[in-house]
C-alpha cells in the first residue's frame, strides 16, 4: 500500500524551499511510514532546494537509518531534483553510519 | 544637538567597511541619531538593507532617527525602497519625500522577522525581480517536455539563493540569546549593466559565535569562521539532537555562492570585523569597523541565470547510499 504527497501544492511558483515548509510534510509522512505504508513523493513540474530535500528525507534517514529509502519512491524528479536527493541521501546515510559505528 | 554621522558617498558593497562604520556608529552613539547623507551618490542593495537594518535598530532602541541634506535624487529612490519608514527628513530638497519612477526596476526593502514567512518572500522578490526585466514575458506558454517558462527559468536560481541567503539568517542569527534578530533584503535588477544584486542582511550573532565551538574552525577570528562557513558541510547544527526541530546540512551558502559564480557574479559575505568576497576581496574590515550579524551582497549577470543547474553546484561527494534509491 503506498501513500501518496504531491509536491507541487507546497511550492511557491516551481520551487519547495524552506526547510519550515518540509516540516509539516515529514510529519504526515512519518505517520503514514509508522503505519506500515510505503510513502510516494511526487516531483512533477516542481524543482527543490537542497535544504528542503534534506529537511524532508535527510532527517528521516538520520532519525531511521538509511533502511527508510527502502519505503521512499520518488516520481516525476527533474535531473537536478533526482541529483539533490542522491546527494542528501549519501551524505546523512555515511553521516549515520559513522555515528553508529562502534 | 547630536552630532551628525555622515554616510559615504556609494553606500554599496564596494564601500563595506564604510557603511559598516557609519552604521555601527549611529547604532552606538547616544540620542537621537541624524545622519548626514549630503554626500551620499549612489545606494546598491547590500547599503539598502544595511540602512534599514540600522534605522530599525536604532528606533528598537527608543531613538528617534533623522537624515538631512539628501538630493532629490537619492531622497526619491530611498523613499521608493521604503528605506524611510519612521525616519524624519530633515533639511532634504525640495519634493524629497515624493516617487521617483526608476522605471520598475527596484524591489522594496523588505523586513523579515519568521522562519514560517522564507518561502513567500523568497517567491515574491524573485518573481518581483525578473518582472522587471521587460523582454521576459510571464504569461507565455510553459515548454512542454519541462512544464516551465522563460520566465521560471530566470526565477528559480534566484529564488533558491533568497531561500537559502533567507533561511540561514533565519536560522542561525537567533542563536546565542538573539531570539528577536530579523532579516532586511533588498534587490535590484540594472539593466544597462545586466546585473542582478541583493542585499541580505540580519542583526543575529554573526557567524563566530555560531560556529566558535565547531572542530573545524582552527582559530577564534571572525574571519576564519566565514571561510570555515563557506567549506561544504560545515554547520553548527549537522546532528539531528534530541530536544531540537533544526538541522542543517551546511550545504545552502556554498550552493548559494555557486549560483552567483556560475551566473558570472560573486557573493560578498561580511560579519563581525572580516569580510570575504568569492572573487578574491578576503580580510579584516579596515578602521575597526564591525557588523553584529552577517551581512551578504550576491551579484549576478542576468543573461546567465537560465543556464545554472542545480546538480552542477553541489559540492563533490563520493559515498553512494547503501541502500538503492527509488525513482520512478
Amino acid at each position: 500500500m503506498r501513500s501518496h504527497f504531491s509536491l507541487g501544492q507546497y511550492a511557491r511558483g516551481h520551487l519547495v524551499g524552506a526547510r519550515a515548509t518540509a516540516m509539516p510534510l515529514r510529519e504526515q509522512v512519518e505517520e503514514a511510514l509508522a503505519q506500515g505504508v510505503e510513502v510516494v513523493f511526487d516531483f512533477s513540474a516542481v524543482e527543490a532546494t537542497q535544504s528542503f530535500i534534506d529537511e524532508l528525507v535527510g532527517v528521516l534517514v538520520l532519525r531511521h537509518g538509511p533502511d527508510i529509502l527502502d519505503r521512499l519512491v520518488f516520481k516525476s524528479c527533474s535531473d537536478d531534483v533526482r541529483a539533490i536527493i542522491e546527494f542528501v541521501a549519501a551524505d546523512r546515510c555515511d553521516q549515520y553510519i559513522q555515528s553508529h559505528s562502534h | 544637538m547630536p552630532t551628525p554621522v555622515r554616510l559615504p558617498t556609494y553606500l554599496s558593497i564596494r564601500s563595506a567597511a564604510e557603511v559598516v562604520a557609519a552604521c555601527q556608529h549611529l547604532i552606538k552613539s547616544d540620542g537621537d541619531a541624524v545622519v548626514d547623507a549630503v554626500g551620499l551618490r549612489f545606494a546598491d542593495p547590500f547599503g539598502l538593507a544595511m540602512l534599514g537594518a540600522t534605522f530599525h535598530m536604532i528606533r528598537d532602541q527608543g531613538r528617534g532617527v533623522g537624515v538631512r541634506g539628501l538630493s532629490t535624487d537619492m531622497a526619491g529612490y530611498l523613499n521608493r525602497m521604503d528605506v524611510f519608514k519612521e525616519v524624519e527628513l530633515i533639511e532634504c530638497a525640495p519634493h524629497a519625500t515624493g516617487r521617483h519612477d526608476r522605471g520598475g526596476t527596484l524591489v522594496e526593502l523588505t523586513r523579515l522577522d519568521s522562519q514560517g514567512g522564507v518561502d513567500d518572500l523568497a517567491y515574491r522578490l524573485a518573481k518581483a525581480l525578473v518582472g522587471e526585466i521587460s523582454d521576459i514575458n510571464p504569461e507565455e506558454p510553459p515548454d512542454e517536455m519541462t512544464s516551465f517558462t522563460a520566465f521560471d527559468r530566470l526565477v528559480e536560481p534566484l529564488q533558491y539563493a533568497l531561500s537559502e541567503l533567507l533561511e540561514n539568517a533565519m536560522t542561525h542569527a537567533r542563536r546565542q540569546g538573539y531570539r528577536d534578530a530579523s532579516v532586511w533584503v533588498a534587490c535590484q535588477y540594472y539593466p544597462r549593466k545586466g546585473l542582478i544584486r541583493l542585499g541580505v542582511v540580519d542583526n543575529g550573532c554573526g557567524i563566530l559565535a555560531t560556529l566558535r565551538s565547531h572542530p573545524e574552525l582552527r582559530r577564534d577570528t571572525h574571519h576564519e569562521a566565514i571561510l570555515t562557513a563557506l567549506r561544504p558541510r560545515i554547520s553548527c547544527n549537522r546532528d539531528l539532537r534530541l530536544g531540537t526541530d533544526s538541522v542543517n546540512q551546511g550545504v545552502g551558502l556554498t550552493t548559494t555562492c555557486r549560483i552567483a559564480e556560475h551566473a558570472g557574479g560573486r557573493l560578498v559575505i561580511l560579519s563581525g570585523d572580516a569580510i570575504h568576497s568569492t572573487n578574491g576581496e578576503s580580510g579584516t574590515l579596515m578602521a575597526g569597523a564591525a557588523w553584529q550579524g552577517v551581512a551578504i551582497a550576491l551579484e549576478c549577470r542576468r543573461d546567465q541565470l537560465p543556464d545554472i543547474r542545480f546538480r552542477e553546484l553541489l559540492p563533490p561527494y563520493n559515498a553512494q547510499a547503501p541502500v538503492r534509491l527509488r525513482f520512478e
